[in-house]
């Protein structure tokens, strides 16, 4: 069944249509999910939740953006809501995108030039990295360079403008290149510290 | 010879590591090592972040089975057929697929659904051991009694058909009930493992479209 027959049948409250709507997107609003909180129970969670938005909404569902962009925008409002309420502050989303450097050109932070993280990166670290990301940084670094949407569509995901995504990234690019910067730095210390422990050991 | 500065190239770096044409962009990264570093970092962190999802797991089959039953619940889903979960594939699935959804399992419906609900729960209840066997204890026995109903209205059916058919379908019914006293067994040693309870679920909803489909051959006869 076609995805825009699906959304048909779903308006109308037919079964079928909605499994098959949830068969198409449930990986990707999971993954989206997991990315944002790093746990797969809260992750199952959450995507859960951004289903039940889905359909009791989808009636109201128009067609003027793209079924996933919409599906996506609920899915990234069920986390960020969530990731409100765990942090106990209530906040907006702008604020949860950090707007007091909204205006501001990037960062003039190139960051220690000795170490180069080519090689010395993997999924575990780069995950622990966008953990500490704040919620709105991580949101665009996971729609775009995970999950490989366009600035257009984030702005729309997002409710922000196109500017804002592109700033919003590149910025969560260069905190990611800082906090993977000091595991790297972290890294050689636990190293030196062990080599020189052992060394120390046999003398 | 580079005409782009430090801060223009900082301000276009995003577009030249995403590929983009950006003029002077290259010059600038050839002969600052401070720029080309951070180039290279962002590239790699970008790659890196491609392959974050590969390593991700399928999300639980239990979230459909939460979601639909919330949507019953709400009275959002119009036809209330039996669900189909990601299951196995069962044996018979072949058998008897040329045959439509049978009107007959409408009698077993709500108890599916009623056992789906209770087997799953909700997506993450607190793991109580005690708590899980008595909920899928009473489910099982319920849904028991229902399907040994059902079985009684098929076999009267298997009158119909040819002594090797009646034979197949007999060692299938049986296949079936083995598959539930397994999945039974695992269940009261594992009440908590969400797996166990789905396999288990699985294995009724088996049972109950074959004896709703042999009774649809039977009465089209």
């Amino acid at each position: 069944m076609p995805e825009a027959e699906a959304i048909r049948l779903a308006q109308q409250g037919d079964a079928g249509a909605f499994e098959r709507l949830y068969q198409l997107h449930n990986r990707r609003v999971y993954s989206l999910c997991l990315r944002m909180v790093s746990n797969t129970a809260e992750a199952e969670d959450l995507t859960q939740e951004a289903f039940l938005q889905l359909f009791r909404k989808i009636a109201t569902f128009r067609g003027e953006s793209a079924f996933s962009t919409w599906l996506h925008r609920l899915a990234v409002n069920v986390v960020l809501m969530k990731l409100r309420r765990k942090s106990g502050t209530e906040t907006s989303l702008e604020q949860v995108t950090e707007p007091d450097e909204e205006s501001g050109s990037p960062r003039r932070d190139f960051g220690g030039p000795d170490i180069r993280l080519s090689g010395s990166i993997d999924r575990v670290n780069l995950q622990r990295a966008v953990d500490q990301l704040p919620p709105g940084y991580k949101a665009v670094f996971v729609l775009h360079d995970v999950q490989g949407y366009e600035h257009n569509e984030i702005a729309e995901i997002m409710g922000c403008s196109i500017g804002n995504s592109k700033s919003q990234l590149h910025k969560a690019r260069m905190r990611l290149r800082g906090l993977l910067h000091e595991a790297v730095r972290e890294k050689a210390r636990e190293e030196r510290k062990a080599a020189g422990t052992s060394s120390g050991g046999e003398d | 010879m580079s005409t782009m500065n430090c801060t223009d190239f900082l301000n276009h770096i995003d577009e030249w590591i995403e590929g983009q044409e950006v003029p002077g962009a290259r010059d600038h990264s050839r002969t600052c090592a401070q720029c080309r570093g951070l180039a290279e970092d962002l590239g790699t962190i970008r790659l890196a972040a491609v392959t974050l999802p590969e390593a991700d797991a399928d999300p639980s089959p239990h979230i459909w089975t939460a979601v639909r039953s919330q949507l019953e619940q709400e009275g959002l889903i119009r036809n209330g057929v039996a669900l189909q979960l990601p299951h196995r594939a069962g044996w018979f699935d072949s058998i008897f697929s040329f045959v439509p959804r049978p009107a007959f399992a409408a009698a077993y419906v709500g108890a599916l659904v009623i056992a789906g609900f209770v087997l799953s729960g909700p997506v993450h209840m607190p793991t109580d051991q005690d708590r899980w066997r008595e909920r899928t204890q009473r489910t099982s026995a319920e849904l028991n009694a229902q399907l040994e109903a059902a079985e009684k209205t098929a076999m009267a059916s298997l009158t119909t058909f040819s002594p090797d058919v009646t034979a197949d379908l007999r060692q299938n019914l049986s296949i079936v009930d083995n598959d539930i006293a397994l999945c039974e067994k695992s269940v009261q040693e594992s009440p908590e493992s969400e797996i166990a309870r789905d396999y288990l679920y699985n294995a009724y909803q088996q049972k109950a479209n074959l004896l709703a489909q042999i009774s649809e051959r039977g009465e089209g006869r």
